[in-house]
Protein backbone atom coordinates (compact mmCIF):
# COMPACT_ATOMS: atom_id res chain seq x y z
CA UNK A 1 0.00 0.00 0.00
CA UNK A 2 2.82 2.18 0.82
CA UNK A 3 5.42 1.63 -1.55
CA UNK A 4 4.89 4.89 -3.36
CA UNK A 5 6.17 6.51 -0.48
CA UNK A 6 9.60 5.49 -1.22
CA UNK A 7 9.50 5.57 -5.12
CA UNK A 8 12.58 6.26 -6.15
CA UNK A 9 11.52 8.15 -9.19
CA UNK A 10 9.11 10.47 -7.51
CA UNK A 11 11.05 10.79 -3.51
CA UNK A 12 9.45 11.29 -0.51
CA UNK A 13 5.82 12.08 -0.62
CA UNK A 14 4.16 14.53 1.86
CA UNK A 15 0.85 15.91 2.42
CA UNK A 16 -0.20 19.36 3.29
CA UNK A 17 -3.26 19.74 5.72
CA UNK A 18 -3.80 23.50 6.22
CA UNK A 19 -6.12 24.04 9.33
CA UNK A 20 -6.65 27.86 9.39
CA UNK A 21 -7.93 28.76 12.30
CA UNK A 22 -8.13 26.36 14.97
CA UNK A 23 -8.47 25.18 18.38
CA UNK A 24 -5.15 24.42 19.87
CA UNK A 25 -6.36 21.47 22.00
CA UNK A 26 -8.52 20.20 19.01
CA UNK A 27 -5.48 20.22 17.08
CA UNK A 28 -3.41 18.89 19.53
CA UNK A 29 -5.95 15.46 19.67
CA UNK A 30 -5.49 15.45 15.53
CA UNK A 31 -1.83 15.49 15.98
CA UNK A 32 -1.80 12.28 18.19
CA UNK A 33 -4.31 10.61 15.63
CA UNK A 34 -2.11 11.67 12.47
CA UNK A 35 1.16 10.70 14.79
CA UNK A 36 -0.69 7.17 14.99
CA UNK A 37 -1.71 6.89 11.08
CA UNK A 38 1.70 7.87 10.79
CA UNK A 39 3.64 5.47 12.54
CA UNK A 40 1.66 2.76 11.22
CA UNK A 41 2.36 3.89 7.86
CA UNK A 42 -0.86 4.21 6.51
CA UNK A 43 -0.13 8.23 5.72
CA UNK A 44 2.32 10.03 4.14
CA UNK A 45 4.62 12.90 5.96
CA UNK A 46 1.47 15.33 6.50
CA UNK A 47 2.52 18.91 7.22
CA UNK A 48 -0.09 20.87 9.53
CA UNK A 49 -0.29 24.60 9.60
CA UNK A 50 -2.39 26.61 11.82
CA UNK A 51 -2.85 29.56 13.69
CA UNK A 52 -4.15 29.04 17.10
CA UNK A 53 -6.54 31.51 19.71
CA UNK A 54 -3.89 33.00 22.28
CA UNK A 55 -2.67 29.90 24.59
CA UNK A 56 0.43 28.97 26.64
CA UNK A 57 1.79 25.90 26.17
CA UNK A 58 4.60 24.04 28.75
CA UNK A 59 6.71 21.75 27.65
CA UNK A 60 8.47 18.59 29.60
CA UNK A 61 11.21 20.69 30.86
CA UNK A 62 9.17 24.14 32.05
CA UNK A 63 6.53 24.67 34.65
CA UNK A 64 3.81 27.03 35.57
CA UNK A 65 6.29 29.52 36.95
CA UNK A 66 7.30 30.90 33.58
CA UNK A 67 3.89 32.32 33.63
CA UNK A 68 4.67 36.19 34.97
CA UNK A 69 0.72 36.98 35.69
CA UNK A 70 -1.97 35.44 37.57
CA UNK A 71 -4.11 33.19 36.69
CA UNK A 72 -6.74 36.29 36.48
CA UNK A 73 -5.18 37.91 34.04
CA UNK A 74 -5.07 34.85 31.94
CA UNK A 75 -8.91 33.99 32.48
CA UNK A 76 -9.62 38.02 31.44
CA UNK A 77 -7.50 37.58 28.43
CA UNK A 78 -9.30 34.19 27.45
CA UNK A 79 -5.84 32.27 27.28
CA UNK A 80 -5.59 28.72 28.09
CA UNK A 81 -2.62 27.01 29.78
CA UNK A 82 -1.58 23.24 28.72
CA UNK A 83 0.82 21.02 29.62
CA UNK A 84 2.07 18.95 26.33
CA UNK A 85 4.59 16.51 25.39
CA UNK A 86 7.14 18.31 23.50
CA UNK A 87 10.40 19.14 24.01
CA UNK A 88 11.33 22.66 25.86
CA UNK A 89 10.11 25.43 28.56
CA UNK A 90 6.72 27.30 27.98
CA UNK A 91 5.89 29.09 24.65
CA UNK A 92 2.86 31.34 23.50
CA UNK A 93 0.50 30.92 20.44
CA UNK A 94 -2.08 32.86 19.21
CA UNK A 95 -3.35 35.44 16.35
CA UNK A 96 -0.58 36.28 13.88
CA UNK A 97 2.01 33.85 14.40
CA UNK A 98 2.24 30.77 11.51
CA UNK A 99 2.05 27.56 13.31
CA UNK A 100 3.69 24.17 11.46
CA UNK A 101 3.21 21.03 12.70
CA UNK A 102 5.65 18.10 10.93
CA UNK A 103 4.61 14.49 11.34
CA UNK A 104 7.44 12.63 10.02
CA UNK A 105 9.12 9.51 9.92
CA UNK A 106 12.37 10.18 10.84
CA UNK A 107 13.69 6.96 9.96
CA UNK A 108 12.95 8.20 5.70
CA UNK A 109 15.43 11.38 6.86
CA UNK A 110 18.33 9.26 8.17
CA UNK A 111 17.33 8.68 11.87
CA UNK A 112 18.81 11.96 12.70
CA UNK A 113 17.27 14.33 15.36
CA UNK A 114 19.46 17.09 15.08
CA UNK A 115 19.27 17.31 11.36
CA UNK A 116 15.51 17.26 11.73
CA UNK A 117 15.69 20.22 14.03
CA UNK A 118 18.43 22.14 11.83
CA UNK A 119 16.58 21.80 8.61
CA UNK A 120 13.11 22.98 10.75
CA UNK A 121 15.05 25.91 11.35
CA UNK A 122 16.79 26.12 8.15
CA UNK A 123 13.29 26.54 6.58
CA UNK A 124 12.29 29.40 8.61
CA UNK A 125 15.62 31.46 8.29
CA UNK A 126 15.88 30.64 3.89
CA UNK A 127 12.29 31.43 4.25
CA UNK A 128 13.27 34.81 6.29
CA UNK A 129 16.00 35.75 3.67
CA UNK A 130 13.86 35.74 0.92
CA UNK A 131 11.78 38.39 2.35
CA UNK A 132 15.45 40.11 3.04
CA UNK A 133 15.81 39.25 7.21
CA UNK A 134 18.77 38.18 8.04
CA UNK A 135 18.00 35.66 10.67
CA UNK A 136 20.50 33.15 12.19
CA UNK A 137 20.65 30.39 14.70
CA UNK A 138 22.08 30.60 18.10
CA UNK A 139 24.27 27.75 19.13
CA UNK A 140 22.60 26.34 23.05
CA UNK A 141 19.69 28.17 22.18
CA UNK A 142 17.29 26.29 18.97
CA UNK A 143 14.86 28.38 17.33
CA UNK A 144 15.41 31.33 14.89
CA UNK A 145 16.82 34.34 15.84
CA UNK A 146 17.28 37.88 14.71
CA UNK A 147 20.09 39.74 16.46
CA UNK A 148 19.39 38.57 20.11
CA UNK A 149 15.79 38.30 19.31
CA UNK A 150 13.68 35.72 18.75
CA UNK A 151 11.86 35.37 15.84
CA UNK A 152 10.88 31.49 15.52
CA UNK A 153 10.09 28.71 18.56
CA UNK A 154 10.81 25.19 17.80
CA UNK A 155 9.54 22.03 20.09
CA UNK A 156 9.43 18.50 18.73
CA UNK A 157 8.00 15.16 20.00
CA UNK A 158 9.41 11.75 18.90
CA UNK A 159 8.09 8.30 19.59
CA UNK A 160 8.42 5.35 17.23
CA UNK A 161 10.63 7.70 15.28
CA UNK A 162 7.78 9.90 14.60
CA UNK A 163 7.82 13.17 15.17
CA UNK A 164 4.63 16.24 16.03
CA UNK A 165 4.76 19.30 17.36
CA UNK A 166 7.05 21.50 15.43
CA UNK A 167 7.81 25.49 14.93
CA UNK A 168 6.20 28.60 15.49
CA UNK A 169 6.99 32.00 13.74
CA UNK A 170 5.95 35.04 15.05
CA UNK A 171 4.35 37.21 11.70
CA UNK A 172 2.32 39.89 13.99
CA UNK A 173 2.05 38.53 17.52
CA UNK A 174 0.65 40.19 20.24
CA UNK A 175 3.40 42.05 22.42
CA UNK A 176 1.12 42.11 25.73
CA UNK A 177 0.44 38.45 25.05
CA UNK A 178 4.00 37.22 24.79
CA UNK A 179 5.19 39.77 27.96
CA UNK A 180 3.22 37.12 29.92
CA UNK A 181 5.90 34.74 30.11
CA UNK A 182 9.36 34.13 30.07
CA UNK A 183 9.75 32.68 26.84
CA UNK A 184 11.77 29.30 26.70
CA UNK A 185 12.30 30.26 30.98
CA UNK A 186 14.52 33.06 29.51
CA UNK A 187 14.75 36.40 29.93
CA UNK A 188 15.01 37.26 25.73
CA UNK A 189 12.87 38.95 23.35
CA UNK A 190 10.59 38.14 20.87
CA UNK A 191 10.05 40.24 17.75
CA UNK A 192 7.70 39.33 14.77
CA UNK A 193 8.43 39.60 10.98
CA UNK A 194 6.22 42.51 10.75
CA UNK A 195 8.25 44.75 12.31
CA UNK A 196 11.22 43.77 10.18
CA UNK A 197 10.10 44.68 6.71
CA UNK A 198 8.62 47.58 5.14
CA UNK A 199 5.66 45.29 3.56
CA UNK A 200 2.74 43.80 6.09
CA UNK A 201 2.56 39.76 6.04
CA UNK A 202 -0.43 38.10 6.51
CA UNK A 203 0.10 34.34 7.61
CA UNK A 204 -1.85 33.05 4.23
CA UNK A 205 0.94 35.09 1.97
CA UNK A 206 3.82 32.53 4.10
CA UNK A 207 2.55 28.96 4.05
CA UNK A 208 3.22 28.15 0.46
CA UNK A 209 6.57 29.72 0.54
CA UNK A 210 7.45 28.08 4.11
CA UNK A 211 5.97 24.90 2.33
CA UNK A 212 8.57 25.60 -0.47
CA UNK A 213 11.75 25.54 1.78
CA UNK A 214 10.47 22.39 3.68
CA UNK A 215 9.84 20.27 0.69
CA UNK A 216 13.53 21.28 -0.74
CA UNK A 217 15.27 20.40 2.85
CA UNK A 218 13.50 17.46 3.32
CA UNK A 219 13.20 16.26 -0.35
CA UNK A 220 9.59 16.08 -0.19
CA UNK A 221 7.18 16.55 -3.42
CA UNK A 222 4.01 18.04 -1.39
CA UNK A 223 0.31 18.07 -2.25
CA UNK A 224 -2.73 19.55 -0.79
CA UNK A 225 -4.90 17.99 0.90
CA UNK A 226 -8.83 18.72 2.77
CA UNK A 227 -8.42 17.94 6.29
CA UNK A 228 -11.73 17.70 6.79
CA UNK A 229 -11.47 13.16 7.18
CA UNK A 230 -9.03 13.63 9.77
CA UNK A 231 -10.87 16.30 11.76
CA UNK A 232 -13.93 13.69 11.30
CA UNK A 233 -11.79 10.90 12.27
CA UNK A 234 -10.43 12.39 15.84
CA UNK A 235 -13.80 13.83 16.65
CA UNK B 1 25.97 -7.47 20.19
CA UNK B 2 27.24 -9.78 23.42
CA UNK B 3 24.43 -10.83 25.74
CA UNK B 4 25.30 -8.87 28.19
CA UNK B 5 25.27 -5.16 25.79
CA UNK B 6 21.80 -5.99 24.70
CA UNK B 7 20.84 -6.00 28.58
CA UNK B 8 21.65 -2.74 28.84
CA UNK B 9 19.70 0.32 28.26
CA UNK B 10 21.45 3.82 26.18
CA UNK B 11 20.09 6.07 24.31
CA UNK B 12 19.74 5.25 20.94
CA UNK B 13 21.47 6.37 17.71
CA UNK B 14 19.76 9.63 17.08
CA UNK B 15 22.60 11.79 14.72
CA UNK B 16 25.10 13.56 16.01
CA UNK B 17 22.96 14.43 19.91
CA UNK B 18 26.28 14.37 22.57
CA UNK B 19 24.18 14.73 25.60
CA UNK B 20 20.58 14.45 26.91
CA UNK B 21 18.39 14.44 30.09
CA UNK B 22 16.04 11.80 31.39
CA UNK B 23 12.56 13.32 31.56
CA UNK B 24 10.60 10.31 32.98
CA UNK B 25 11.04 6.85 33.87
CA UNK B 26 7.52 5.29 32.22
CA UNK B 27 8.47 1.97 34.63
CA UNK B 28 9.63 1.38 37.90
CA UNK B 29 12.24 -0.22 38.91
CA UNK B 30 11.53 -4.44 39.40
CA UNK B 31 9.08 -4.23 36.67
CA UNK B 32 8.77 -6.58 34.10
CA UNK B 33 9.03 -5.06 30.63
CA UNK B 34 8.83 -6.50 26.90
CA UNK B 35 11.26 -5.72 24.21
CA UNK B 36 9.86 -2.77 22.32
CA UNK B 37 7.71 -1.22 25.60
CA UNK B 38 8.07 2.13 26.09
CA UNK B 39 10.91 2.80 28.64
CA UNK B 40 11.77 6.46 29.52
CA UNK B 41 11.20 9.96 28.02
CA UNK B 42 14.66 11.97 27.51
CA UNK B 43 14.88 15.29 26.01
CA UNK B 44 17.82 17.49 24.21
CA UNK B 45 17.62 20.24 21.99
CA UNK B 46 13.98 21.11 22.78
CA UNK B 47 13.16 17.51 21.61
CA UNK B 48 11.48 14.26 23.91
CA UNK B 49 12.16 11.02 22.54
CA UNK B 50 10.46 8.25 24.05
CA UNK B 51 13.03 5.01 24.45
CA UNK B 52 11.89 1.47 24.11
CA UNK B 53 13.42 -1.87 25.71
CA UNK B 54 15.93 -2.92 23.88
CA UNK B 55 15.16 -6.63 25.34
CA UNK B 56 12.71 -8.42 27.32
CA UNK B 57 13.11 -8.85 31.32
CA UNK B 58 12.71 -7.11 34.43
CA UNK B 59 14.14 -3.61 34.98
CA UNK B 60 16.56 -4.57 37.74
CA UNK B 61 18.18 -1.10 37.89
CA UNK B 62 17.81 2.39 36.79
CA UNK B 63 21.67 4.58 36.89
CA UNK B 64 20.01 7.98 35.38
CA UNK B 65 17.15 9.06 37.20
CA UNK B 66 14.69 11.81 36.38
CA UNK B 67 16.38 15.29 36.01
CA UNK B 68 19.54 13.93 35.29
CA UNK B 69 21.63 14.78 32.60
CA UNK B 70 23.54 12.08 30.78
CA UNK B 71 25.97 11.62 27.41
CA UNK B 72 25.26 10.08 24.86
CA UNK B 73 26.74 6.52 25.85
CA UNK B 74 26.18 6.39 29.43
CA UNK B 75 24.17 3.39 30.55
CA UNK B 76 20.68 4.76 31.76
CA UNK B 77 19.54 1.21 32.86
CA UNK B 78 19.81 -2.24 33.10
CA UNK B 79 17.14 -5.18 32.36
CA UNK B 80 17.68 -8.69 33.83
Amino acid sequence: MTSWLKSPERGLQAVHLPLGHADYAATYRLQQHLHGLRSRDDIADSILTVEHDPVLTIGRSGSRESILVPQEVLTREGISVFEVDRGGDITYHGPGQLVVYPIVDLREQGRDLRRYIRNLEQSVIDLLADLEVDAVRRPGFPGVWVGSRKIASIGVHVRNWVTRHGIALNVDVDRFHFGMIRPCGLEIEIVSLNELTPKSFAISDLIEPHLAQLSRLFGWEVRVEDPRRHWEACR
Amino acid sequence: MGEKESREVRLPDLGAVEAFTVVQWLKVEGAEVAAGEELLEVETEKTTFVIEAPVSGRLERIVVHEGERALRDDLLAEIA
